[in-house]
């Protein structure tokens, strides 16, 4: 075990070059550069940059040397000194802007997860024991339903509903006075009070196509033999579905969880940005229109290292639930 | 502040006409003396009376701005709520905020009238600018603000090599850098290596603000003359060179860190308290109690006591902030006009009423037909005066302004708008009538007669005549709806021609390489013409999308581009002699030359006059001008002084 996993760490080192040389490669393919977009984003507001600045600006961000030696110097940067150089926009650390949003994107990952595991799990066994159901089908109708409204419409209405129809102050996690307060009792309360939203429009298409996932894992191992054992034993029905069936239903889940730490930063996007949350999926979103290099760059770079890491951990705790698994 | 309604009237700095010569201007106008008293707001006056904060009376210069306020005194307290976009979006503080210059635009965008500086004598040939400043007056943390922070600001920062490798445009002329020089604490001069008429214009403008940006016993400690090391200190904060440094501290005219510094003192009404910067989710700005300029009966502004930026990632987020009655005043962004039927439906649950924005553009959609293509044959063809006439004359754009624009403007070419002193009607009409049988009469006259199999013209050549516009649907979709439009139009003519819709970026490396057959975009110099001309002649090397190269041509005095006509040669040369030009009669003289061959030359071709703008005020936000110009050049709201806006219950 050890050794498997040693193994496996040695290759994510080649694996994360390969990749954040391939990010950098595509994020600088769209035509133009950080400055092209920086005076047509100014320009649609009729605002106008001196004529010298922008030559300036590319000289100064070194914009104008060849795309092979910005990179080696940025991964040169990141490998001797933890720099993960300025972000030509904000003209701060790249590091310290993302992790300034670390903190809450990391909150509304893990609540927006226990809350769709919380409802997906019980709806799932529950509809394949009684399958076809009324109970069943009703769930499954709020599934297909789930799963075919895309999330940023629904939480176009829900703002237009609570905006309009309630006078509530909508998007973001804070209430305007909480905003920048130091953290308390209060300010909890109103993170809490604007979670909801989010984490329930977030958790609605993924509840869906997790319920569906249980449902189906479920119905393949309920007929079979060992269930008939088990039960012939005398356990009583819930602790036998917990204790056999579900178990090994549970495996998709696992694998699932290598998707889920870079969906901490990407997974979001649109939904983040329409409800306008202070997570990093928006900032990756600006970041790569407006190719802000190393901004994009060390986000792509963070998501591949977190896919990794993700895969990791999901074959080892897979290793661990599921006996029949091998590690050669 | 006087008058609400704009009569766009462009540069006639009539002030300034009177005064050319050697006599103090427009003194008289500002510069009264301090109102026997003063008063300050509530809560300045409890920290003044904690011994917090010096007195008033110390705290304004002996002569404060006087500002009349647009309807009637106000009273303070309040924060006006605005929003601003996730990113790139520093300049809607500076519109609401950094208007602080030297001199400042009066609500017509006609004159230049005093702000910082309490007056100032021009030299006799336009080369030399006095200024006085207010004595007495101070930064927002107390250190006085005297001649010596604007010499700072010129000779020690702008012109300083390793910040700025080439001069602000604003500040040299001739290519040379303007010299400044102390001549007392209060007066500082501005000495040009040739005339610079326009000078007391640009300063107006965002652009023009550097003088006033540096306080110097704050900046001068990032400079490496401080002998401190900046390195180290660079280093500390995760930064490379001491001038990403002074730039992370000082800021600039447009960058976002010229927000994210608390620190920084500035001459501005409000200070920052929460800084943009890249995590921010809002910006807060708090009064500056040092501010010096009061109202008529001698309040010091600004009313409100804070300013609060929300920023969205998402415009439609925003629509729904304004639209409950949480933003005071914005145009930025919401200003669409898909969007202004949402806003006047919602506009009494939301407590607001509408704003009226008088571009400051000449066009709407200015149709850039590339008149130095890289491929002959094209350029040949819109080279061709008689295949622009006829594809002007194709042109219904009664249609286009009915169905696109609601009906709200009128069939234009370009030149100053109607309202405007220099309007030149041959200029903004010509060709504006829908004749399709002339138009095809005059293209198989100039030899387009021939037809391919779909019927489509051929050039002379034999070549295609096809060609594709530019555009960027997600700045401009109206200009893709026009588009559309004209593509039918002008297909009726035998020409075949393609919509093409890309991003922004795209879009202006084509331009920069010459690489397109036309593009459009909403043509300037409305209101502006002296500021804008790049439709009159090649003169913007970005924007005279008709002639990039002789653009280049024209800012690199010959030694880049292409050498463009005689024609182009003349009203480069005539333009010189404008900018060159203090008295304004003789100015408007001059420009009418370069109208009339602009005119003849008929070089780009127009749809129809820029349609006005919108934006929302909150019923209870006050001495707000309902019309303003919108410009950057005039940075909306900027000039109507939001320090006089306030808020009643």
């Amino acid at each position: 075990m050890l050794r498997f996993i040693a193994k496996r760490f040695l290759w994510m080192i080649p694996s994360l070059f390969a990749v954040s040389f391939l990010a950098f490669v595509l994020i600088q393919l769209p035509p133009g550069d950080y400055v092209t977009t920086y005076v047509a984003t100014l320009a649609s507001s009729n605002e106008i940059v001196d004529q010298n600045a922008a030559a300036q600006l590319r000289e100064r961000f070194g914009l104008d040397q060849p795309m092979i030696v910005q990179y080696s110097k940025w991964i040169w940067g990141i490998v001797t000194r933890g720099d993960f150089g300025l972000s030509f926009e904000w003209q701060q650390p790249v590091s310290g802007l993302i992790w300034e949003r670390m903190a809450l994107t990391l909150v509304l990952a893990v609540v927006s997860l226990l809350v769709t595991w919380a409802i997906a799990l019980p709806i799932g066994v529950y509809s394949a024991v009684r399958k076809y159901s009324i109970g069943d089908y009703g769930f499954t109708i709020f599934s297909f339903l789930g799963l075919s409204i895309p999330s940023f419409l629904l939480a176009l209405v829900l703002m237009y509903v609570a905006a309009v129809h309630f006078g509530q102050s909508v998007g973001g996690l804070f209430s305007p006075e909480y905003e920048n307060a130091p953290w308390s009792f209060g300010k909890l309360l109103d993170l809490l009070h604007h979670l909801w939203l989010p984490v329930i429009i977030l958790a609605v298409s993924s509840t869906a196509s997790l319920i569906r996932v249980m449902r189906a894992n479920m119905l393949d191992e309920l007929p079979k033999p060992y269930v008939t054992t088990a039960r012939a034993k005398g356990l009583s029905e819930l602790r036998l579905l917990l204790k056999y069936p579900m178990r090994i239903a549970l495996n998709p889940f696992i694998s699932t969880i290598a998707w889920l730490l870079p969906n901490l930063i990407s997974g979001s996007v649109v939904v983040a940005i329409v409800l306008n949350l202070p997570t990093a999926a928006p900032m990756l979103l600006q970041s790569l229109m407006a190719q802000d290099m190393y901004l994009a760059g060390a986000f792509v770079l963070l998501i591949c290292a977190l896919t990794l890491i993700g895969s990791l951990i999901s074959d080892i705790l897979l290793a661990l639930v599921d006996p029949r698994i091998r590690l050669e | 502040m006087q008058d609400p309604i704009p009569l766009p009237g462009g540069l006639s700095r009539r002030g300034f006409l009177a005064a050319s010569g050697s006599v103090f201007a427009l003194a008289a106008l500002a510069t009264r003396a301090r109102a026997a008293t003063v008063n300050e707001a509530p809560a300045l006056a409890d920290m003044v009376k904690s011994g917090g904060l010096p007195a008033l009376n110390d705290r304004l210069p002996q002569n404060p701005l006087v500002v009349t306020p647009h309807e009637k005194i106000g009273t303070y307290g309040g924060a006006i709520r605005r929003g601003l976009r996730g990113s790139s979006d520093h300049n809607g503080i500076l519109r609401m905020v950094g208007n602080q210059g030297l001199v400042r635009w009066n609500m017509d965008f006609t004159e230049v009238l005093p702000n910082v500086a309490d007056s100032w004598e021009i030299g006799p040939d336009a080369t030399q600018f006095t200024f006085k400043l207010r004595p007495g007056m101070r930064w927002s943390d107390g250190h006085p603000f005297t001649a010596d922070d604007v010499v700072f600001a010129i000779e020690e920062v702008v012109k300083n090599p390793e910040l700025y490798s080439a001069t602000p445009a604003q500040l040299q002329v001739a290519g040379k850098p303007v010299v400044v020089e102390k001549v007392d604490d209060a007066t500082v001069r501005f000495t040009f290596a040739a005339a610079n008429a326009l000078f007391l214009e640009n300063l107006a403008t965002p652009l023009g603000q550097h003088p006033t940006l540096f306080p110097k016993h704050y900046c001068s400690q990032f400079l490496p003359s401080s002998g401190r090391d900046l390195v180290a200190e660079a280093k500390a904060a995760g930064l490379g060179t001491w001038t990403e440094l002074f730039r992370a501290k000082c800021g600039d005219i447009e960058i976002p860190s010229r927000w994210a510094n608390p620190d920084k003192p500035t001459l501005d009404p409000w200070v920052v308290k929460e800084p943009y910067t890249g995590g921010a989710t809002r910006v807060v700005m708090t009064r500056n109690p040092y501010f010096w300029q009061v109202d008529t009966e001698g309040n010091q502004l600004p009313y409100a006591d804070e300013l609060s930026f929300g920023i969205s990632q998402d415009v439609e987020s925003l629509m729904l902030n304004v639209i409950s009655g949480q933003i005071d005043i914005q145009d930025r962004h919401i200003n669409i006009l898909a969007n202004k039927p949402t806003l006047s439906e919602n506009a009494e649950k939301g407590g607001y009423r509408l704003l009226k924005l008088v571009p400051s553009a000449s066009q709407q959609c200015q149709i850039y037909l590339n008149m130095t293509h890289k491929d002959p044959g094209m350029r040949e063809m819109f080279a061709n005066k008689a295949v622009r006439h006829a594809l002007s004359l194709g042109l219904n754009r009664q249609e286009i302004i009915d169905i696109v624009y609601f009906g709200q403007s009128e069939p234009y070419q370009t030149g100053p708008r109607p309202t405007h002193p220099w309007h030149h009607e041959g200029l903004s009409k010509q060709f504006t009538e829908f004749d399709p049988d002339k138009a095809n009469a005059l293209l198989d006259e100039a030899g387009y007669d021939k037809r391919d199999g779909n019927g489509w013209r051929l050039r002379p050549d034999g070549g295609a005549t096809f060609f594709a516009i530019d555009v960027i649907p997600t700045l401009y979709p109206d200009l893709v709806d026009t588009l559309e439009l004209v593509k039918a139009h002008w297909a009726e003519l035998g020409f075949d021609v393609k919509v093409n819709t890309i991003e922004r970026a795209l879009y202006y490396t084509r331009g920069d390489d010459n690489a397109h057959d036309a593009q459009v975009w909403p043509g300037p110099g409305g209101l502006d013409p002296m500021l804008d001309p790049r439709d009159y002649f090649a003169f913007h090397p970005q924007g005279s999308r008709y002639a990039i190269p002789w653009a280049m041509w024209y800012t690199s005095n010959g030694t880049a581009g292409e050498e463009p006509p005689e024609s182009q040669k003349q009203r480069f040369a005539l333009f010189d002699q404008a900018r060159a030009t203090a008295d304004l009669a003789k100015r408007g003289e001059i420009m009418k030359q370069v109208f009339d061959l602009t005119a003849e030359a008929f070089e780009t071709i127009g749809i129809c006059l820029a349609v006005g703008g919108f934006g929302i005020i909150r019923n209870n936000l006050h001495n707000v001008p309902e019309t303003q110009p919108d410009s950057w050049s005039w940075p909306n709201p900027g000039p109507a002084m939001p320090q006089q806006f306030y808020f009643t219950a």
